[in-house]
C-alpha cells in the first residue's frame, strides 16, 4: 500500500510538473503533429522528376527527331523547354534553373551511316550520390525507349515495304514454274528473265527476314533463321542456275540445280508459312512485356512508406529526451538525496516516472495517428489496436533506454546531447534513409540496440502490410526495456562509498 | 535514551579524510546543533547519519540501527531538510508538500491534515496556492521545512537551515525548532553561525573532522574559559589597582587586564576566571574591600568569542 502511495506521488508529481511547463509541452505535443503534417505536405513524389531542358539545333534532323518523339523526353522529366545552344544549357546548369541538358545530334542519320551510334549527350550537375543518379537513370530509359521507337518505326516501314512474305512466296512459286517451263532452253531471253525475277523476289524476301531476325525471339527466331537460311540457299542455287544460262546451256540435263531449287523454295514456302507475319511492329519490337505482381497488401506512395518511420524516429526521440533528463535532473537539483532519505525506493521511483512519462508519450503518439489518419489520409492497415501496441512497446523501450541514459549523464546537457547524437544516429542506422541489409558491421549491431529499429520495422507492419510486428521486435523491444531498467536501476542504487 | 550514536566516525573521499574519528551521541528530545566553519565535514556528517553515505571507517547507530541498513520503517521516522531548496519550482507550494508527504506514505486523509497542519505550522498556509518559483527565499527554506517534518518524524535532520537567512527569519526558524522539540522531535540541525549555538539544547563544535567539545552552550562556555568569567571595573591609579588585582589570585585566575580612561580618569577592566560566579562574587568584594569598584559582573561571552577560545586551545 506504502509502495502504491508513493508511486502515485511521483507520477502526480511528474505529471504536473510536466504540466506547469507550457513550452515543453507544446514542444512535446504541437512539434511531433506539425513536423508530421509538414512533412506530409510537403513531400511531392513528382519532384522526384528532374527539371530538363533539350538542346536541339534549329531545321536540323535533331529539331525533327525531338517533335517526333516529344512525348519520350517530357515524360521522364519536368520539361522546361529547348534551347538553342550547348553553352546556354550549360549556363542553366551552372545557375541551378535546371537539373539536366539533353542534347541531340543534329545529324543522328549521318553516324547511322557510318556504321556509329548516333551520340544523345546528356549533361547534369549533382553531388548527390543517392538522388544524383536520377539523371542517368532516367537518360538511360530516355535513349532506350528512343531507340525502341526508332527499331518500331524501321520494322514497320520493312514490312510495307517488302509486300507480306506469303506474297512474295507466290510470285516466287510462280516464277519458278516460270522458269521451269523455260527450262528446256534455259539460254533463252524468256527464261533468263523469269531466273533474273525470282533473284530480285529472293533478295527481297532476304531482306525482310535479316530485318526480323533482328527484332524476332524466342520460337519465331528459330523459324525466322530457318527461312533466311533456306532463302540464301536458294539464291546461291539460283546463282548457279544464271551462270548455266549464262554459259548457254541448251538441254535439261544441263539445268544444274533447277531441281534442287524447286525443293528448296518448297521447304522456303513452309517454312515462311510459321513466320507471324501478321503481328504487329509493337510487338516485334518488344516481344516481352512487365508484368509485375507486389505480394504486399498495400503498396503504399512516398508519404505512406515515410510516416511509419518517421512516426517512429519521433516517438523515440521524445521518450528518449523526456527520459534522460529525469534522473540526472533530480541529482543535480538535489532532490535525488531527498529521495534517497526518505522511504521511496529507486524502483517506486523509476516506475512512478515511468508511468507518467510512459502516459504522456502515449496520448501524443495517439494524437500524432489521429491526425495522420484523419486529416493526412495515411493508411493504418493493421487497425488502431496494433497500433496503440506498437507504439506503446515502442515508447516503453525508448523511455527505459532514456532512464539508463539520464543515469549515466552527468549533466542535462550532456543528456539532450546523447539524446540528440541517438536520433541522428537512428536516422542513419535504425532503416529510416538506408534499408537495414545494406549496412554492414559494426553498424548493423549497433543499428539492434536503437528502440527506433525495432519501431519502424513494427509500424511498417502494422500500418503498412496490416499485421502484427514480428516476434523478433516484440524481442528487441523487451531486451532493451528490461537490460536497460536493470543498468538504471543498479547504478541509481550504487552507494557512494 | 540516545538517538543518535557516532563512534570513531571517519569518512573518507578518495585520497581526502574529511570525518577523522568523530564520537558523537544525541539524546531524544533535544536540539543538538552542529557547529563549525565551512568545509569543517557538517553537511558529509549529516549524510553519513541519514544513510545517503556510507562510513568509511567507524560505527554509526541511528535508533539503534545503521542508517545504511534502514528500511522504509526507518526512513519514516527520520525527516530531512537540505541545505537548498530541492523541490519543485513549477508545482504550489501545496503541491509540493503534498508530493513529499506521498513520499512518506500517507494516506489521503492524513496527507490532506497534515499538509495543513504543517503549513499553518510554518506559516505558509495562505501561500498554498502559489508556485514555489513565485515565493520568497524564506518562503521556500519554510516549504522545505515543512517537507522535513510533514510525516511527524521523531528525528529531523536540519542542514544551514538559516544560511543566508535575514535575522528576524532566522529567529523564527528557531522558534519552529523549539516548537518542534517540545512536541517530542529530536532535532539535529548544523549550523555555520556560532551564535546559534545558544538556541540548542546541546551543541557539537566541529573543527577539522573532529568533534573538538560537546555539550550544553554554558559547559561549552566553561570549557572554553576553564570556569565562568567575572568582570570588573576598577577607578584609580593603575599602580595601585594592580595591586588590588593581584589579590585576587586567592580567589580566582585573572586572565585579562586593561587600562583605559573614561571621563573622571583612568580604570583597569580585568577579567577573572572562576569555578563558580555566585560563590566567588562575594568574596571579591571583600578582598577588593575598598577599592573603588565601578562595576563586577558576570560575563556571558559570545560563542564566536567561545568558539574562537576552543579553536585555539584545539
Amino acid at each position: 500500500m506504502g509502495a502504491l502511495l508513493r508511486v502515485r506521488a511521483v507520477a502526480a508529481k511528474e505529471f504536473w510538473v510536466l504540466l506547469r511547463q507550457p513550452q515543453l509541452l507544446l514542444l512535446l505535443l504541437a512539434g511531433p503533429v506539425l513536423i508530421m503534417v509538414a512533412f506530409a505536405l510537403s513531400f511531392e513524389v513528382d519532384r522526384a522528376k528532374p527539371r530538363a531542358v533539350v538542346v536541339v539545333e534549329p531545321g536540323s534532323e535533331g529539331e525533327e527527331l525531338f517533335e517526333r518523339f516529344q512525348d519520350r523526353f517530357t515524360v521522364r522529366t519536368r520539361f522546361q523547354g529547348t534551347v538553342q545552344s550547348v553553352e546556354q544549357a550549360d549556363q542553366m546548369l551552372r545557375n541551378d534553373e535546371t537539373d539536366a541538358a539533353i542534347i541531340l545530334p543534329p545529324d543522328p542519320s549521318e553516324s547511322v551511316r557510318r556504321g556509329e551510334q548516333a551520340v544523345l549527350e546528356v549533361r547534369y550537375s549533382s553531388i548527390n550520390p543517392i538522388y544524383g543518379t536520377t539523371v542517368p537513370n532516367r537518360a538511360n530509359g530516355l535513349v532506350l525507349d528512343l531507340n525502341q521507337a526508332l527499331v518500331r518505326e524501321g520494322i514497320a516501314r520493312e514490312l510495307e515495304d517488302a509486300g507480306t512474305a506469303r506474297e512474295a512466296i507466290e510470285d516466287l512459286d510462280r516464277q519458278l514454274a516460270r522458269v521451269n517451263e523455260a527450262a528446256e532452253s534455259l539460254a533463252t531471253p524468256e527464261a533468263q528473265a523469269a531466273t533474273s525475277e525470282l533473284d530480285s523476289t529472293l533478295a527481297e524476301l532476304e531482306q525482310t527476314l535479316e530485318v526480323l531476325a533482328l527484332v524476332e525471339s524466342g520460337e519465331g527466331e528459330e523459324d525466322v533463321d530457318r527461312s533466311l537460311e533456306q532463302t540464301r540457299q536458294a539464291r546461291e542455287q539460283l546463282a548457279e542456275l544464271q551462270e548455266a544460262q549464262e554459259g548457254g546451256a541448251p538441254s535439261v540435263k544441263d539445268r544444274i540445280g533447277l531441281t534442287e531449287l524447286e525443293q528448296q523454295v518448297g521447304l522456303l514456302q513452309e517454312q515462311v508459312s510459321e513466320i507471324p507475319f501478321d503481328v504487329p511492329p509493337r510487338v516485334l519490337a518488344n516481344p516481352f512485356r512487365l508484368d509485375l505482381e507486389n505480394l504486399a497488401p498495400y503498396e503504399p506512395d512516398a508519404l505512406g512508406f515515410y510516416t511509419p518511420a518517421t512516426l517512429a524516429l519521433l516517438i523515440q526521440h521524445i521518450a528518449l529526451s523526456l527520459a534522460s533528463l529525469a534522473i540526472v535532473r533530480e541529482r543535480l537539483s538535489g532532490a535525488y538525496e531527498l529521495f534517497e532519505v526518505s522511504p521511496l525506493g529507486l524502483g517506486e521511483l523509476l516506475v512512478g516516472k515511468f508511468l507518467t512519462y510512459a502516459g504522456l508519450v502515449f496520448g501524443v503518439n495517439l494524437a500524432v495517428a489521429a491526425v495522420l489518419v484523419g486529416t493526412l489520409e495515411v493508411q493504418v492497415l493493421g487497425g488502431f489496436l496494433r497500433l496503440a501496441v506498437a507504439m506503446m512497446l515502442l515508447t516503453l523501450a525508448s523511455l527505459a533506454a532514456g532512464f539508463l541514459l539520464s543515469t549515466l549523464s552527468r549533466s542535462q546537457l550532456q543528456a539532450i546531447q546523447i539524446a540528440m547524437l541517438m536520433f541522428i544516429a537512428s536516422g542513419f542506422f535504425a532503416g529510416f534513409l538506408f534499408p537495414l541489409d545494406q549496412l554492414g558491421q559494426p553498424a548493423r549491431s549497433f543499428a539492434y540496440l536503437l528502440p527506433a529499429t525495432y519501431g519502424i520495422q513494427a509500424l511498417q507492419d502494422v500500418m503498412i502490410r496490416g499485421q502484427w510486428p514480428a516476434w523478433t521486435d516484440f524481442l528487441g523491444f523487451a531486451l532493451i526495456f528490461a537490460i536497460s531498467l536493470a543498468v538504471a536501476r543498479h547504478l541509481m542504487g550504487r552507494k557512494k562509498v | 535514551m540516545p538517538v543518535i550514536q557516532v563512534k570513531r566516525l571517519v569518512r573518507d573521499f578518495g585520497p581526502d579524510r574529511v570525518l577523522k574519528g568523530l564520537d558523537l551521541t544525541v539524546e531524544e528530545g533535544e536540539i543538538f546543533g552542529l557547529i563549525g566553519p565551512s568545509g569543517a565535514g557538517k553537511s558529509t556528517l549529516m549524510r553519513v547519519l541519514t544513510g545517503y553515505l556510507e562510513p568509511t571507517e567507524g560505527e554509526v547507530a541511528v535508533f539503534d540501527r545503521a542508517p545504511t541498513t534502514f528500511v522504509s520503517a526507518d526512513r519514516r521516522r527520520i525527516g530531512f531538510m537540505p541545505q537548498s531548496f530541492v523541490l519543485y519550482g513549477g508545482l504550489s507550494v501545496r503541491q509540493n508538500l503534498n508530493f513529499v508527504a506521498g513520499l512518506y506514505g500517507l494516506s489521503f486523509l492524513r496527507r490532506r491534515r497534515r499538509v495543513r497542519e504543517t503549513l499553518e505550522f510554518v506559516e505558509l498556509w495562505d501561500a498554498r496556492r502559489k508556485t514555489a518559483a513565485r515565493t520568497s527565499g524564506g518562503m521556500q527554506r519554510r516549504l522545505q521545512l515543512a517537507a522535513a517534518i510533514v510525516h511527524e518524524p521523531a528525528l529531523i535532520f536540519v542542514d544551514e537551515p538559516t544560511a543566508n537567512l535575514d535575522p528576524i527569519l532566522r529567529r523564527k526558524f528557531w522558534d519552529e525548532f523549539k516548537l518542534l522539540r517540545d512536541n517530542g522531535h529530536t532535532i539535529f540541525v548544523t549550523t555555520q553561525y556560532v551564535g546559534e549555538a545558544e538556541l540548542c539544547d546541546r551543541v557539537g563544535l566541529l573543527s577539522n573532522g573532529r568533534i573538538i567539545a560537546a555539550g550544553t552552550p554554558d559547559e561549552l562556555r566553561r570549557q572554553a574559559f576553564d570556569g565562568e568569567v567575572i568582570e570588573l571595573t576598577l577607578a584609580g591609579d593603575p599602580g595601585h589597582t594592580g595591586t588590588q588585582l593581584e589579590a585576587l589570585e586567592n580567589v580566582g585566575h585573572v586572565v585579562e587586564v586593561r587600562e583605559e580612561r573614561d571621563g573622571d580618569g583612568p580604570v583597569s577592566r580585568a577579567r577573572l576566571v572562576v569555578d563558580d560566579a555566585d560563590v566567588v562574587l562575594p568574596k571579591v568584594f571583600e578582598t577588593l574591600n575598598g577599592a573603588d569598584i565601578r562595576s563586577a559582573d558576570v560575563l556571558n561571552p559570545s560563542f564566536d568569542e567561545v568558539f574562537f577560545r576552543l579553536v585555539r586551545n584545539e
